[in-house]
């Protein structure tokens, strides 16, 4: 069983999944996002992935089943409520079951460790929150390598490092994006002489602010509760939390500048960034934005990131 | 001597816009108003008696107007991402040059966004909260992936709690008999409109006149005036010669184009005519079920871009089937990346136009004409 998971809204205490960071993918269609492109073309392509599993959140992912139903592959779509209350937990939590019971139905198996894995979630988001409230003093770009590393071995594999090479200081940033998939970035704004101190990636501060699962009561509950009210996701049609939360940060780290990694065409992140851009110019804090047109999107921003660096 | 349809459409859009000059100059509206996408459930709106816009219709006019390029250059400004949606671009550029062809529409109370046609929508709503500083109520609606019984609990919850909310906002209490006529009345629209549009695929009809006939099954669907002008447009139509079935048949498969003065590119088509669409079928909900409640779960929850990818496929090969067409001009729509795929198993040779349904400056003519060619050329050849 090798599933391919899409974004952080995938419950890994169901069962192990290979998340997706990046992958060279050769489909292009035409105004849809590049990284949701690349899912499509890894889980065509990659003979070792036997199946998918992806949010509806965004106008990517509505669709992504009608380039994957053909596959032959397991191809399960996990709906997310676009809300955050009590309703919407009650649903997300028959959604959940009803992905495991698909799960179980396609491979034969049988998921019986949920709580455990529940609280291997748990101790290991608590890992990367001790990791993260360091980061003023480690290097970002070993941070996110490690969590992109940790993020395709089972659950029961991951661990978390204690400490990271360190940080070699300068000028307070914080990056906001829905995922860091473009290798050596976060390298090139650390050699340009900005020190990333905090993130709103999907792979970080969102992947581990997810509160504890309690084992007690109804675990699927507690699973979607938990899912529903971690940092949360411009999917989710709250920007107004997203900027309280991010601008309480940005001003408590002394943060100079913010950089918004995108993808093209991602309208839940360009959407964000109108109203966010407006917040920061009212702090007075300057704000980069680089925009990836897929996963692999390697060019080098150094002329904009060296340029931003000396604006700060 | 009744009124012609043209004459009731204008009457219909001239209460629909009366205020905007006024709501421009800093006018209050009179009552509640929710700012609305087009498939939300109007009909509990209009029972409680809160007036309800929306943006996207007011988009399609600005750019009808020929105004779009001077707002879609004004979000930019406002850092609003050209990639967006257009709808959401010239709104954002209308209200922040607080201009437009028509005025303004009225200062929201509250914003209500659904999930039922895309997930771009309750995005833009986002930002109209940030400006306005109003509650926004997102209803989302599983769709067709979801089991029904499900999916039906989930959605009357919410709608339960629109109501509750609503009944706050407004200080009147929904009275259930109301509504149940206003759903009839959305009812007796759509059945209306059903008999319209299927009068396209026979009659000598301009497709222009169903373009722009179908903003009143989104704007005005519960009200009884809706069903009265298609019954008139059912009436005149009826008297249309038939078409000239010298003519090839082509599905017009995606939005009009709200710039062009035709809503379509008639200057592409050559001999051939339109004979089916499937926008103007978008708004044909099913209110099916034996109380308010369900009828609004099945008309809602099963949009036609909320369905799965078989049933659009199937809805879709029906509709070119009933038309005749043996082309389709298939759009893609630089702002509707949720009807992509619409087209992706339809049956019949496809001239595939990358379009935007409010951006004149998108389409490359040349490449959309060498396009067109081909398929007359591939029709001509079958």
């Amino acid at each position: 069983m090798n599933i391919l998971s899409f974004s952080g809204f995938i419950p890994e205490q169901i069962c192990d999944t290979v998340r997706f960071i990046r992958h060279p993918g050769q489909r292009s269609i035409a105004h849809y996002c590049g990284y949701a492109a690349d899912f499509i073309s890894r889980v065509l392509d990659d003979d070792s992935i036997d199946g998918c599993v992806f949010p509806r959140t965004c106008d990517s992912t509505r669709v992504l089943e009608s380039y994957l139903a053909g596959s032959g592959k397991f191809v399960h779509r996990l709906h997310v409520p676009a809300r955050r209350d009590g309703l919407a937990v009650a649903y997300l939590a028959e959604r959940i079951k009803g992905y495991q019971k698909a799960v179980e139905a396609h491979y034969g198996v049988t998921l019986d460790n949920v709580p455990q894995r529940g609280e291997l979630v748990n101790e290991r988001n608590a890992a990367v929150a001790r990791l993260y409230g360091a980061l003023p003093e480690l290097s970002f770009g070993a941070y996110i390598d490690m969590l992109h590393a940790m993020l395709q071995r089972p659950l029961a594999e991951q661990t978390v490092p204690d400490t990271l090479p360190a940080s070699a200081g300068g000028k307070p940033v914080y990056l906001v994006g829905s995922t860091m998939c473009s290798a050596g970035l976060a390298s090139a704004i650390e050699e340009a002489g900005m020190n990333i101190v905090g993130d709103r990636l999907t792979e970080s501060k969102r992947l581990f602010s997810a509160p504890p699962v309690s084992a007690k009561g109804d675990i699927y509950e507690n699973i979607a509760a938990s899912m529903l009210h971690n940092r949360t996701s411009p999917t989710q049609n709250d920007f107004d939390s997203i900027l309280q939360e991010d601008l309480a940060e940005i001003k408590s780290k002394g943060v100079l500048g913010v950089i918004f990694v995108t993808q093209k065409y991602c309208e839940p992140y360009d959407y964000l960034y109108s109203v966010y851009k407006k917040a920061l110019d009212k702090l007075s804090v300057p704000a980069l934005r680089l925009t990836l047109t897929d996963s692999t999107d390697g060019r080098r921003f150094d002329a904009a990131i060296e340029t931003f660096a000396d604006i700060l | 001597m009744g009124q012609s349809s043209i004459q009731l459409q204008a009457k219909l859009m001239r209460e629909y816009y009366r205020d905007f000059s006024k709501y421009a100059k800093g006018k209050l509206p009179a009552r509640k108003t929710a700012w609305v996408t087009a498939f939300t459930p109007v009909e509990i709106l209009e029972a409680l008696d809160i007036q309800y816009i929306y943006p996207e219709s007011y988009a399609a006019v600005i750019a009808a107007s020929g105004q779009e390029q001077t707002v879609l250059e004004e979000s930019e400004r406002q850092e609003l991402c050209r990639d967006c949606c257009s709808y959401a671009c010239c709104i954002e550029g209308t209200l922040a040059l607080e201009a437009g062809p028509r005025g303004l529409p009225p200062r929201p109370d509250v914003l209500i966004a659904t999930n039922n046609q895309c997930n771009t929508l309750p995005n833009w709503w986002n930002i109209l909260a940030e400006r306005y500083g109003v509650p926004l109520i997102v209803l989302d609606y599983p769709g067709e992936a979801a089991e029904r019984e499900m999916a039906y609990e989930y959605v009357i919850a919410q709608h339960r709690d629109l109501i509750e909310k609503m009944e706050a906002l407004s200080g009147n209490k929904l009275d259930m008999d109301r509504l149940a006529q206003l759903i009839e009345n959305s009812r007796a629209s759509v059945a209306a409109w059903r008999r319209v549009t299927d009068l396209l695929a026979e009659r000598d009809i301009e497709p222009t006149l169903l373009f722009d006939g179908i903003s009143f099954l989104i704007t005005h669907r519960c009200k009884p005036e809706t069903a009265a002008l298609y019954e008139v447009m059912e009436e005149e139509f009826s008297q249309t010669p038939p078409a000239d079935e010298s003519k090839p048949r082509l599905f017009w498969l995606g939005y009009p184009l709200w710039y062009h003065e035709k809503r379509y590119m008639p200057e592409l088509l050559g001999e051939c005519r339109i004979s089916g669409s499937n926008y103007i079928t978008w708004w044909s909900l099913d209110y099916d079920g034996d109380t308010p409640m369900e009828q609004l779960f099945s008309a809602y929850n099963y949009t036609f871009l909320n369905l799965k990818q078989e049933t659009k496929d199937a809805r879709l090969s029906e509709d070119i089937r009933r038309s005749g067409a043996v082309g389709a001009v298939t759009l893609h729509n630089k702002s509707c990346k949720c009807d992509f795929v619409s087209a992706r198993n339809i049956p019949i040779p496809q001239a595939e136009l990358e379009i935007d349904m409010i951006d004149r400056t998108f389409l490359d003519e040349g490449r959309a004409r060498r396009q067109m060619e081909a398929l007359l050329e591939s029709i001509c050849a079958g």
